[in-house]
């Protein structure tokens, strides 16, 4: 039975004119230019450096330097937020991880503040702070350089660093996941200390004798410490809150900080008993997790469903209304959107423009496969709708057979609004994917999303599943240059697979690809293994382990393969261009024999200079993903089995099993910068296809472009794919309809995901030149939300030369012709 | 030319919001008995195969005066770069074209083939109520043919419609499509029969006769489209007159269909000059405003009210009968 009684499911009385305090703190969000925070990094150094010794284990070490930088934390408030925490020291702050990515500022800490790119402030006594207190202990103990010495420089990190054949994401291994909120809202952190102490005397009186037990004994001990840091940060922002209103003399916000002064003083400690506090548990929870683990798709889940008992008892109960809800939920939206990474400039430059991307997940059904949509649902959606944010990363999943035609239009509705959010995922399939991947069944319908696309069952799996980046493009230029890439010169990389002049079959080509894949693939993971286990020994999680169903349990850290199911993800970069290239070489070459394999290597060398014909015959006659071409549709599946077979051989260092994905952030644009031409006529520095997309202009019909993505074997993809469309406008009614409608049909065809940007080519061209025109444009990259004028040129291009569909006719709108030479192939 | 009876294919339009209800999938075959001077598929007139070229997308590589085993093809510009005369539609210069500047309009195909690929948007169907739509060029022409396809979709479920001159022999349309039609698009150009004969070239006596016993007889919805070319049939004498006919009908409602010039680049890409009086440009929003309203005047009273209609799209030709699947033809004309 339905759990809505909204009588107004798009909750159209409740705007940001008369929801004034939403309103005010966007408008502050959106002027509030980021900071670099070294609290983190100054409190877990001094810790670990003048405060504990080397000899005591890492696990209960490591518990003790975050729990004792959660109870240096200073508690802030800085605006009138109804929810009390920060993740950082600075109203927009982006956190240092020096044992991490953190490292990779230090050259740049007196130009950070005034890159060209996306800078961030920091003052000159933390820049001297890092440069001289921080950075210095770290130099040989941060995990690049940790993994590097225990391995003696090995070959896959060297080819990591080469940065253009996938990226072993080094803090990717960890974050990314799905904590379980739900435990800490029902038992409070004290309920989770007792269960740890509990839990502790159990494994002692069995024994400290063996090694496990002896992990086990530390591992719930580190809960014990790490948990009671929680509580004095908490402790903290009560007492603060209790100060301040005693100095406040504005009526309204002295009543608000008392109010968070006791619910701070509740919660998180003790069991939520109301929806306000059960969201500022939540929150200081996901703060507290972050004092932990890195702010990279840390995501809250669920959030309709963890939240809705509470939500439900004080509607009930005549405490809560529904504009209170709307308020509150936004202001925990406001609140995810307090931090922001720290990324060095190079990487601004060919990966930027992204957020944190917690991802937050509404709809779809419940553990017992029944309609889960309820009135928070309507809730998120609407705040969504009404604060166009980056972050939280909404995603909506939806069930065709269980979950109602008016909760998918109104999805629709949302992103038709919002021009971008949320992105659509198919309940169906999804949950197939899980229970394929060996989830329970109840667990696997309680998926939520990680971070961009990637599915987990909440709270139980941990996935990792931006473990490995990799670049398909790299592996096809080795097959086609026996073993050597254009981008690394004379220099003997990969296998040498044989010159592919000599090649008298497709099959051939094909075979030499694989076995390139085979290698560089392999390479990935040798090094996301030695990273694993970098990580099992110098940074283990018990705070997160204690969010989790498994690691109290199995008295197992997360990092360990504590968590119920585990895995590593590995994604993709350039598989439409790889696809299209794949097919190009059968045609061109093998079939239609308009080139020799020479000619067309001559040719991409020349960057198609002096090959017009052959360069119009590659862009225009070779077979494309996302049409009904045989061709590409043969290589499209085959390469997608191929992998999910290859990954699914290998187990990871916590038990479980790598899974590939389809989703690429930035990376498509940044790699796309670093290569030459490519067979499928894309030519050199150009962006590649994002995601799952086919490339762009490259599938000119809506239908065949959904049948062929959604054509390819879901089961095989088991760590999402993105597959972004592009809609110039979206009118009325009919339109949303009809938009709907076609998400649901490439869902029937087996489509995972699909999210959308609802813009023209003249209205993003006009904001790439006027960017002042357009400060709060919010576009989907791949798999999260940025704000367009964040984006990095070539990204920017990327989105803009994205296939627009017209929903009138389902076919490609013809891209300006005094814009062509944006065009990949152009 | 086609084998008896079966049709050439110039057209598979996928995702259809404009032939009827819901997401469709359009068939259009070559052929038309008549030949409207503002014709927006003018390479749908004649059923033989023909070869479009399109300028725009021509690179200038020569390879198509290289193969032309007819040597039909010169290196002029425009629509006198192939000599209809000698060209056999052997297509040639369309397989070896790097571009798809030249391509070949109208395919055969097999009845199972043809079935097939409908079937292959089922989803679509389903999921919004669509379904297929049979137009041209003029179905009617092809009824042995089009009937067994639409019996074969009818079987699987799938909802029928067709668009049609209403120039047909109504005997044969009645027992061999109609038993398989759920709707009827049917085209009303002009009532004045001179009219309809200088701007059409046939007499309109057998289409009104058609829709006049289809509209009061037929079980399934027909439906009437006036095209509202400007001068021709957007007068208000030829609007009064649609109007008054449907009401001895008893028609309830009305298509209107806005003036599309994109007939005239594709009647240039088939070599055919289009008629020197027909407008290049769509009228102001205001003229057809206004024309609706005065038609919807006369028929008010007895037709609830005219249903309003996005323009009419282009249908590429240039895609054969293929699925449309390379970028240069779906750009669109």
């Amino acid at each position: 039975m339905s759990k809505v009684t909204l009588k107004d499911i798009r909750l159209r009385e409740y705007t940001l004119e008369n929801l004034g305090l939403l309103g005010r703190l966007r408008k502050d969000l959106m002027r509030t230019r980021p900071e670099v925070c070294i609290e983190r990094a100054r409190h877990t150094t001094r810790y670990l450096r003048d405060l504990s010794s080397d000899d005591e284990p890492m696990e209960t070490r490591y518990a003790k330097a975050v729990a004792y930088f959660l109870s240096k934390k200073a508690p802030l408030f800085f605006d009138d937020n109804l929810l009390a925490g920060t993740t950082t020291s600075k109203p927009f702050g982006a956190p240092v991880y020096q044992e991490l990515t953190g490292m990779t500022i230090w050259p740049e800490l007196d130009t950070i503040s005034t890159r060209g790119k996306n800078p961030l402030i920091l003052s000159r006594e933390d820049a001297e702070e890092l440069n001289f207190e921080i950075f210095p202990y770290w130099m040989e103990r941060n995990i690049l350089e940790y993994t590097r010495k225990k391995h003696n420089n090995p070959g896959c990190m060297r080819l990591f660093e080469r940065i253009v054949f996938f990226l072993a994401s080094k803090a990717g291994t960890i974050s990314h996941t799905v904590p379980d909120y739900r435990k800490v809202l029902a038992k409070g952190i004290e309920g989770i200390i007792e269960e740890a102490a509990a839990r502790e005397e159990d494994v002692r009186r069995k024994g400290a004798d063996t090694p496990d037990n002896r992990h086990s004994i530390e591992f719930y001990q580190a809960v014990q410490i790490v948990m009671k840091g929680v509580l004095e940060y908490a402790a903290n922002l009560s007492r603060r809150a209790e100060e301040l209103a005693a100095a406040e003399t504005d009526p309204a916000r002295r009543e608000n900080l008392l109010r968070m002064s006791e619910t701070c003083a509740r919660v998180p400690a003790k069991p939520a008993r109301t929806f306000r506090e059960a969201l500022n548990s939540l929150w200081i929870c996901q703060v507290a997790v972050h004092a932990e683990n890195i702010n990279m798709a840390m995501s809250p889940g669920r959030l309709d469903q963890v939240l809705y008992d509470y939500y439900r008892r004080d509607i009930d109960s005549g405490t809560l209304t529904v504009g209170e809800a709307i308020e509150l939920v936004g202001c925990l939206w406001l609140k995810l959107n307090d931090n922001t990474n720290l990324v060095p400039e190079t990487s601004e430059e060919l990966f930027g423009g992204a957020g944190t991307v917690p991802a937050v997940t509404v709809g779809g059904v419940d553990e017992n496969g029944e309609d889960a949509v309820n009135d928070l649902t309507y809730i998120m959606l609407r705040v969504t709708e009404l604060l166009k944010l980056r972050d939280p990363s909404v995603n909506a999943r939806y069930h065709y057979e269980k979950n109602t035609e008016e909760y998918r239009d109104r999805v629709a509705e949302v992103i038709v609004n919002t021009k971008a959010v949320p992105a659509f995922h198919n309940d169906v399939v999804d949950i197939k994917v899980l229970e394929n991947q060996g989830t329970s069944t109840e667990h696997a319908r309680d998926y939520a999303v990680i971070g961009c696309v990637e599915l987990a069952s909440a709270g139980r799996s941990y996935d990792a599943s931006s473990s490995i980046i990799f670049n398909l493009v790299s592996a096809l230029e080795l097959a086609m240059y026996n073993g050597k890439r254009p981008a690394t010169g004379d220099e003997q990389i990969g296998p040498q697979t044989g010159d592919p002049a000599g090649f008298s079959t497709f099959e051939e080509f094909w075979e030499a690809f694989k076995t390139q894949l085979k290698w560089l693939i392999g390479e990935a993971i040798k090094l996301n293994e030695y990273f694993g286990r970098a990580h099992q020994e110098m940074l283990p999680t018990p705070l997160l382990s204690a969010f989790f169903e498994g690691p109290m349990e199995k008295g197992r850290d997360l990092i360990r393969g504590g968590a119920l199911y585990n895995s590593s993800g590995a994604t993709h970069i350039g598989f439409a261009d790889t696809v299209d290239s794949l097919s190009a070489i059968e045609k061109a070459v093998f079939m239609d024999r308009k080139c020799t394999f020479a000619e067309l290597l001559t040719a991409l060398r020349d960057d198609f200079r002096g090959h017009e014909k052959l360069h119009a015959y590659l862009v225009y006659k070779t077979p494309k993903y996302g049409t009904d071409d045989p061709i590409a549709v043969k290589n499209s599946r085959n390469l997608i089995r191929f992998l999910y077979d290859f990954y699914q051989g290998h187990t990871n260092y916590r038990g479980g099993r790598y899974r590939p994905g389809y989703w690429t952030m930035t990376n498509h644009a940044g790699q796309g910068k670093l290569s030459g031409a490519l067979p499928n006529g894309r030519k050199a520095h150009k962006v590649f296809a994002s995601g799952i997309t086919p490339a762009s202009q490259a599938a000119g019909d809506l239908s065949a472009c959904l049948k062929a993505v959604g054509g390819l074997d879901g089961l095989c993809i088991p760590s999402g794919e993105a597959l972004n469309l592009k809609y110039p406008h979206v009118n009325g009614n009919g339109d949303i309809k009809t938009f709907a409608q076609a998400v649901e049909s490439y869902f029937r065809y087996g489509g995972l995901h699909v999210q959308f940007n609802i813009m023209s080519y003249e209205e993003l061209i006009d904001a790439k030149k006027n960017p002042e025109k357009y400060p709060e444009l919010l576009v989907r990259v791949s798999g999260y939300s940025a704000y367009f004028k964040d984006l990095n040129e070539a990204m920017k291009d990327e989105i803009i030369t994205r296939t627009a569909y017209d929903l009138g006719t389902g076919r490609a709108v013809p891209f300006p012709e005094e814009y062509r030479s944006m065009l990949a192939y152009e | 030319m086609a084998k008896r009876g079966r049709p050439l294919i110039f057209n598979i339009r996928r995702f259809a919001l404009d032939d009827g209800p819901g997401i469709r999938t359009t068939v259009f075959m070559k052929g038309c008995p008549l030949s409207c001077i503002w014709c927006h598929n003018p390479e749908s007139v004649s059923p033989a195969a023909e070869v479009a070229f399109y300028e725009d997308r021509c690179i200038g590589c020569g390879t198509c005066r290289e193969v032309c085993p007819e040597g039909a093809v010169s290196a002029t510009s425009g629509s006198e770069r192939i000599n209809r005369e000698r060209c056999t539609a052997c297509g040639v210069c369309t397989e070896e074209c790097p571009s798809t500047a030249l391509s070949v309009i109208g395919r055969e195909c097999e009845v199972d083939e043809l079935v097939e690929r409908l079937l292959e948007e089922r989803i679509f169907y389903e999921t919004s109520g669509g379904g297929v739509t049979f137009s041209g060029g003029e179905p009617t022409l092809f009824m042995d043919y089009t009937a067994e396809v639409m019996h074969r979709l009818k079987s699987e479920g799938i909802h029928v419609a067709i668009q049609t001159s209403g120039m047909f022999n109504l005997r044969e349309f009645s027992d061999k499509l109609l038993p398989h039609t759920d709707l009827i698009f049917f085209d009303l150009k002009l009532i004045d029969s001179d009219r309809h004969r200088d701007f059409t070239g046939r007499d309109n006596d057998l289409i009104l006769e058609n829709f006049r016993h289809l509209a009061m007889n037929a079980s399934i919805p027909v439906v009437p489209r006036i095209p509202l070319v400007p001068g021709m049939t957007a007068t208000k004498q030829n609007l009064a007159d649609t109007a008054a006919f449907l009401r001895e009908t008893g028609c309830r409602s009305a298509v209107l269909l806005p003036y599309n010039p994109g007939g005239i680049l594709k009647a240039k890409a088939v070599g055919r000059s289009p008629h020197p009086s027909l407008p290049d440009r769509m009228p102001p929003v205001g003229e057809e405003e206004e024309l609706k309203a005065f038609f919807l005047d006369r028929l008010s009273g007895r037709c609830a009210k005219a249903m309003e209609k996005r323009p009419a799209q282009d249908i590429n030709p240039s895609t054969g009968f293929h699925f449309c699947s390379d970028r240069r033809t779906q750009g669109g004309a």
